[in-house]
């Protein structure tokens, strides 16, 4: 994305945040009991094709004559679509059969975990997304700048985002605690290794994990994945480097397709906007400065009204961030963060995962909206 | 209601209502709003407003009016027990020593609720409030 369309990318935005106010795309756990699984077989009545997640509406006849309408939740279409399948892959009247984890509050909801078309016997919306792969004796160096520095956006201005995250979820370094790409343990009794938790940061992640995640803010009320947790948005993230003003935007897949600033002028840390050096931001405050090859970027000024990553670790207004970018070839791109937070966290902790390049593409577009109905 | 009216100008004043909504940091933070029934000295209504340092909760009651400073102030994860301390005075000048125990509920929301009881050398009795 060259520089000018980040003013579309702003428009864009202000139409997801119009769009965001209910509950949206959420952990599946939070939704469906893991569990308690059925096996339905209906006829499609309607397809609602919507981010952040398709539903496919299915009569199903009981025993007793009954019909009855379920609602068959499925992945966003855009990883749909990515998997070759279509709006009407599926259409009325269309017999299909469902077999998946149910809804924890007993309303008539499923998981499409599979969904196979009955007349075909073939399984229908299953996803197949991984991260696009590069043979050993094509992999490139990483492209620079002018500068001598690393490119951390495509090289000839073609487009590219970088996704696939290899670790959605946050640990501290070395703790190894098992857990579900949204963060969810699989051993409530893991939870003080996860982090260096104060009690009450403790207890609070606690609550959070026995309640499956289903209070995010970021899935109930579209709130900004800030922080870490943009690098672990299914969606990407990509560089778009201001260099005349001396700064780099950070434009946002998923989430609710937000922007983050950069500064690298020198400057303290002082506001995004003008008039908002005090107030605290949900991308916090950010300055850079490159050492080597690797981009340093330190925040500070993160607001309290979000997760600052998946799974529920709590955070406070002291939170400070130091995250190293590096692009260690042409495909992939280093992170690692140090969470400093003196205010939910006894010691500063670190972590990091890779993020894979996709080139010639735009972030797919993907805003978190309500489609419960 | 005069005094509540007042509480809710001193919130204004404060500016604290800005920071109502959403607050997923320290679940004491905020403000919040209740009744400490049968509060002979300082009314009924209680304006609570508590902060979070890294290290301890602190806060006020009643800012703008009684400007009851906490003296003590705790919340334990395990059961997410809230205990409370401060010290003002009534109209004639003398010591007013209030205890609060509670116990923190909805954590999940942002209008959590402390719901409990209050007692001082002047009295007892129920204590609820809900944050802002």
């Amino acid at each position: 994305m060259k520089p000018r369309s980040v003013a579309g990318w702003c428009v864009g935005l202000g139409a997801a945040l119009a769009a965001s106010l209910a509950a949206a795309h959420h952990p599946i756990v939070a939704k469906f009991d893991d569990t308690k699984s059925t096996d339905l077989r209906g006829i499609v009545t309607s397809v609602d094709w919507r981010n952040p997640h398709v539903h496919v509406f299915t009569n199903v006849t009981r025993a007793d004559g009954s019909v009855e309408n379920w609602a068959v939740e499925l992945e966003s279409t855009v990883l749909l679509l990515r998997s070759g399948w279509k709006h009407d892959t599926l259409r009325p009247g269309d017999a299909i059969r469902i077999s998946g984890p149910v809804a924890r509050d007993g309303s008539r909801q499923v998981w499409g975990e599979t969904v196979t078309a009955t007349a075909t016997n073939q399984r229908v919306y299953n996803v197949k997304d991984s991260a696009p792969t590069v043979a050993r004796s094509q992999r490139q160096p990483a492209p620079r700048g002018s500068d001598g520095k690393p490119l951390l956006g495509a090289a000839d201005g073609s487009g590219g985002y970088w996704a696939y995250p290899t670790s959605t979820v946050l640990q501290q370094a070395g703790a190894n605690v098992r857990m579900d790409a949204d963060g969810v343990l699989a051993r409530l009794s893991d939870a003080p290794r996860v982090a260096p938790f104060q009690p009450w940061a403790l207890g609070l992640y606690q609550h959070r994990q026995q309640r499956h995640l289903a209070d995010d803010p970021g899935f109930l009320n579209c709130k900004n994945p800030g922080a870490v947790r943009q690098f672990q948005t299914p969606y990407g993230v990509q560089f778009v480097p201001e260099l005349a003003r001396q700064r780099v935007f950070v434009l946002i897949g998923g989430g609710n397709r937000n922007y983050r600033i950069i500064y690298m002028d020198g400057r303290d840390q002082q506001g995004q906007v003008q008039g908002d050096d005090d107030n605290p931001l949900y991308y916090g405050r950010a300055v850079a400065h490159w050492e080597d090859d690797t981009f340093v970027v330190r925040t500070t000024g993160f607001n309290e009204d979000f997760w600052f990553t998946n799974g529920g670790l709590p955070h406070t207004n002291q939170l400070s961030l130091v995250e190293r970018f590096t692009r260690t070839d042409y495909n992939t791109l280093r992170y690692e963060v140090t969470v400093d937070d003196p205010g939910a966290y006894t010691q500063p902790w670190s972590s990091g995962w890779e993020l894979k390049w996709v080139g010639g593409e735009e972030l797919p577009v993907y805003f978190c909206q309500d489609n419960r109905s | 209601m005069k005094r509540l009216i007042t509480m809710a100008a001193a919130m204004l004043a404060l500016g604290v209502l800005a920071s109502s909504g959403a607050q997923e940091g320290h679940p004491l933070k905020g403000s919040w709003l209740g009744e400490w029934q049968g509060n002979t000295v300082h009314g009924d209504d209680i304006l609570l407003i508590l902060d979070w340092d890294g290290k301890a909760v602190t806060g006020m009651i009643n800012p703008g009016t009684d400007n009851m400073a906490l003296s003590r102030a705790s919340l334990e994860p395990n059961g997410w027990v809230v205990h409370l301390e401060a010290e003002g005075k009534d109209k004639d000048g003398s010591a007013v020593r209030y205890v609060i125990d509670g116990k923190l509920e909805n954590l999940e929301l942002p209008n959590r609720s402390i719901n409990g009881t209050w007692s001082s050398n002047k009295g007892r009795g129920t204590f609820t409030a809900s944050r802002q």
